[in-house]
């Protein structure tokens, strides 16, 4: 084990990875501290059960206008994890609070006022789009639930929002299967745009992408991010994206955060084993591209 | 093991339940087989109530139902009112005869059914394979009833078949040679019609379990390494298809039950069929419900069978 | 598409059948339940071109068959006088749809000419007019079922595969236990229960509800499954998300996916059920006298000498099939259009 991860604190008690920052910071806009899943899971054709842990201990921290990235083979319980700060799923034990509020205790009226500040974009864009429903009435939709504004006044507003993340409003009435998979996409984060989040999980949002629409999507996503003031969690499995476009870094292997430093400092010098096999992997890549090339 | 105990208890609760239904069903018959004669004046209420009593039918329905599962479990299935005897022996000989029937069809129709479907499956598309798609289509059209009459038309114009029963009337006199013949014949057209009425439906689940199959990767490996195609089909292929297929037969052996009881009913062979359809329109109770926990006896089974042979056949579920 | 195409087909020969059953009492000559006691079991009445003068006519007439009764259906015709065939005559008034009453009937003939398409039965009835008044009660059967029964499929499999748990267990095991019994023993079972001296359409309005009732079971599978299904896409997780409440979810977003497979359901469902309820009829235990059902009209083929001596009594029988067959294209092709809809 790296000698700094294994100092410990004045309670005794091992001082988990994480960044160091000074006392006199902003106050997170979310914060995550100590959530932990497990799920139940059956083998096949017998009846004896047994727990698998999803995520472990997990802390973490959001920021206005920052964008946390949270990296790790598919598996490791990253969309657990998205899911349960998007409060669609329930945690087993810890904290998740949004500006100080406990989002974990809120009763049902409660939760559903508080839903609109934190939202999600999905990795396949064609199936988080009902495929039955015109542009507008999908971007409408959480409107429409949060009953905000009257029909037109929530039209208006969708065909803004197409505007604003750069589809022709024109296509308003077009069905998804009409759209590329990119401009689905804009569909979906215009979507979660709606009902002005201060939080923003994009859970593998760019994978299913080709180069240049993730180009894209990522401009689109950084002059939101400053216009809107949102706070991101990208969720990626891809370490080269996740160097262009993120402030902090957590690696996540087998359910627990191993590493979290800022991002360049991540890239300079990786602590954890597992860390430094992701990297690997990435020069590897690039070096044995370099050599063909060359 | 466990997986075989746990599917017998599954069994067994499913017929309890089946029993507890059929009989509330029949309970909610306002009215009973004793209730015409009630309306004879010339037969005194007394009398009435006295059969009654002596048939048990005044006492509460919990007690009669406990009394009446108590006795099925003793092997009594109670007492036909109709012909005045007991249900068991009168059940068990069409059951028997059913069992001969519904067995004979389920033989001829798989038969027909593996070996066509797996040749449809092979030449799929190309021209035969149309033909006999077109043929099961229509076949599939043409509803049991009429296939039945069919048959009964073909003996009674033709008299090469008999057109009811399963004996002749000089049976007995017959050596053991001709009394097999004679059954035979007599078997021959209902146990047809059967198989007619369910091979449609077969013929299609078993050619498109096979299709599923050859198109598996791992059978184009298996003919990549130059394995010679009917090793293929019969060694690589039919034993993975033979999943759905065990899972199809225990399917289809529910579907067979019903369509005998109507085929029984048309060309007149005394099985389960006739015997209900008399019970019901004579409020005979027992052996109304008697007949239809027996059906439902040999749904189960046929399916427990399947299990078993599914068990047998699939490694994958022997792994706990 | 060709598929398409098979459809719109079937489609349109359904509508075109249904709207015939449906206009029975215009279509027929005669009421189902005329008896004609001089002309039981006569053939299909023959249509002449030529009248007995030989005379060449556009306009067909019959011949009347003198005494059924003692030639077996095939009488001596009568050559003296040919009734001509009349075309939207006054006759028996009946109701279109249990709601108006209409004289006209498409074609018919003056007493005592007798025009009998199909042939008629024991009592003289026309054949062709029960047909087509037959229709509406088997059909009617079968819809009605169909629907009770996919409709109860929906409630059921929905509830079962969106809420999943102890309710999903619980409905799914009932469910084993409807599929347990063969159906139609089950269905005997019931009719037995039912008292046999009730009013006609009380038989029929129980066999029906009954027929539906306990067909529930296949359907609620399949729609539960594709709830299942249709519960994790991520549309609905989004959904969710927005802060959409269960109903809504299951209103706007997951029933939906559950359309295609209920309107397959129901094409496959309600030929069985009309063979059910012509079963059922067929062995006494339907609907009975004086209401017409298909199987009322195939019950007399069960004697040997009506079955082998006169062949129009099975006219019925053979009329169904092509019926069956366009139902089955039908679901054939609606199956096949909603595998390649659902990705």
């Amino acid at each position: 084990m790296p000698a700094k991860t294994s100092e410990l604190d004045e309670q005794g008690q091992k001082m988990k990875p994480g960044p160091k920052f000074d006392a006199n910071r902003i106050e997170p806009l979310l914060r995550v501290a100590s959530l932990s899943k497990h799920y139940l899971q059956q083998r096949t054709f017998s009846r004896t059960e047994f727990t698998v842990s999803a995520f472990q201990d997990v802390d973490l921290e959001l920021f206005s206008g920052k964008t946390f990235a949270l990296v790790g083979e598919s598996g490791a319980g990253k969309s657990s994890l998205a899911r349960c700060i998007a409060l669609l799923e329930g945690p087993d034990s810890g904290r998740i609070e949004l500006e100080g509020e406990n989002l974990l205790a809120l009763n049902r009226k409660a939760l559903f006022r508080i839903r609109r500040r934190v939202q999600m974009i999905f990795q396949e864009p064609a199936s988080a789009l009902n495929p039955r429903l015109t542009a507008c009435e999908l971007i409408a939709e959480p409107l429409a639930i949060q009953r905000e504004g009257t029909q037109i006044q929530q039209r208006e507003r969708a065909l803004q929002l197409m505007e604003q993340v750069g589809l022709d409003a024109n296509q308003e009435r077009k069905l998804p299967f009409e759209f590329s998979g990119g401009q689905r996409q804009r569909l979906a984060i215009a979507r979660a745009l709606a009902l002005k989040p201060n939080v923003l999980i994009l859970d593998e949002a760019l994978s299913n992408l080709d180069a240049p629409n993730q180009a894209l999507i990522l401009e689109l996503l950084a002059e939101l991010q400053v216009s809107h003031s949102l706070a991101y969690l990208h969720i990626s499995h891809d370490l080269r994206l996740v160097s262009q476009f993120s402030d902090e870094v957590a690696v996540m292997y087998e359910g627990r955060i191993v590493e979290h430093k800022k991002t360049h400092h991540l890239f300079a010098s990786p602590e954890h084993s597992y860390t430094k096999e992701l990297l690997a992997t990435v020069h590897s890549v690039d070096s044995i591209l370099l050599e063909r090339s060359a | 093991m466990k997986y075989f105990a746990r599917r017998l208890f599954h069994a067994t609760l499913l017929l309890l339940a089946v029993s507890i239904f059929s009989f509330a069903i029949l309970q909610l018959t306002p009215g009973d087989f004793f209730a015409p004669m009630g309306l004879n004046p010339q037969i005194s209420s007394r009398t009435v109530a006295g059969l009654r009593s002596q048939y048990g039918l005044d006492r509460p329905l919990p007690v009669r139902y406990g009394h009446w599962l108590q006795d099925v479990l003793k092997g009594d299935l109670g007492r036909s009112f109709a012909y005045n005897s007991p249900v068991t022996p009168l059940l068990a000989v069409r059951a028997r005869n059913t069992l001969l029937l519904t067995g004979t069809a389920m033989l001829l129709a798989w038969l027909i059914a593996i070996p066509l479907g797996m040749w449809s499956a092979v030449h799929r598309g190309k021209w035969g394979d149309r033909v006999g798609g077109v043929v099961t289509s229509g076949l599939l059209a043409v509803p049991d009833l009429v296939v039945f009459l069919v048959l009964l038309l073909v003996a009674v114009r033709t008299g090469w078949f008999p057109s009811g029963g399963m004996v002749s009337p000089a049976f007995n006199d017959l050596n053991v040679w001709n009394k097999l013949k004679d059954v035979a014949e007599h078997l021959f057209l209902p146990a047809l019609g059967l198989a007619i009425a369910t091979l449609p439906t077969m013929l299609r689940h078993v050619r498109s379990a096979m299709i599923e199959v050859l198109e598996a990767p791992f059978i184009q490996a298996a003919r990549a390494h130059g394995i010679a195609e009917w090793r293929v089909r019969f060694r690589y292929a039919l034993p993975v298809a033979a999943n759905p297929l065990i899972s199809l037969f225990g399917f289809s052996v529910g579907t067979m039950l019903s369509a005998s009881l109507l085929v029984e009913v048309i060309l007149s062979w005394p099985g389960i069929g006739p015997l209900l359809v008399d019970a019901i329109l004579a409020k005979d109770v027992y052996v109304v419900i008697g007949a239809v926990m027996l059906s439902s006896i040999f749904l189960v089974v046929g399916n427990l069978f399947a299990d078993i042979l599914l068990f047998a056949t699939d490694p994958r579920i022997r792994v706990e | 598409m060709k598929r398409q195409k098979k459809l719109v087909g079937a489609l349109l020969l359904l509508t075109a059948f249904q709207s015939l059953i449906l206009f029975a009492g215009f279509f027929a000559p005669y009421d189902f339940a005329a008896q004609d006691r001089e002309q039981p079991f006569a053939a299909p009445t023959a249509l002449h071109f030529i009248d007995p003068h030989g005379n060449v006519h556009f306009r067909p007439c019959v011949r009347n068959v003198e005494d059924s009764r003692q030639s077996a259906g095939a009488g001596r015709a009568d050559s003296g006088h040919c009734f001509p065939v009349h075309f939207f005559v006054h006759g028996t008034p009946y109701k279109i749809a249990g709601l108006f009453v209409s004289h006209v009937h498409l074609f018919g003939v003056e007493v005592p000419g007798h025009i009998f398409v199909m042939g008629s039965d024991a009592y003289g009835r026309d054949q062709f007019s029960r047909f087509l008044f037959g229709g509406q009660i088997s059909m009617l059967a079968g819809l009605i079922a169909a629907i009770l029964s996919v409709s109860m499929g929906m409630i059921v499999g929905g509830i079962a595969g969106f809420y999943g748990g102890w309710v999903d267990e619980l409905l799914m095991r009932g469910g084993e236990l409807f599929l347990a019994l063969p159906w139609l023993y089950l269905l005997f079972a019931v009719r037995a229960a039912l008292p046999l001296h009730i009013s006609q359409w009380e038989v029929f309005l129980l066999l029906v509800s009954v027929m539906g009732l306990i067909g529930w079971a296949r359907p609620a599978r399949l729609i539960r499954g594709v709830v299942l299904s249709a519960k994790q896409r991520n549309f609905v997780v989004a959904a969710r998300g927005f802060g959409a409440s269960d109903m809504y979810l299951l209103r706007r977003h997951v029933l939906p996916q559950t359309y295609g497979v209920m309107v397959t359901q129901m094409t496959l469902l309600i030929p069985l059920y009309v063979l059910a309820e012509v079963t059922l009829t067929f062995l006494g235990l339907g609907v009975g006298e004086p209401m017409p059902s298909w199987g009322s009209l195939l019950s007399s083929l069960q004697q040997y000498y009506v079955l082998s001596s006169y062949w129009w009594m099975f006219l019925p029988a053979l009329l169904l099939i092509p019926l069956f067959l366009v139902f089955y294209t039908a679901a054939d092709a609606l199956q096949e259009i909603h595998k390649t809809v659902t990705l």
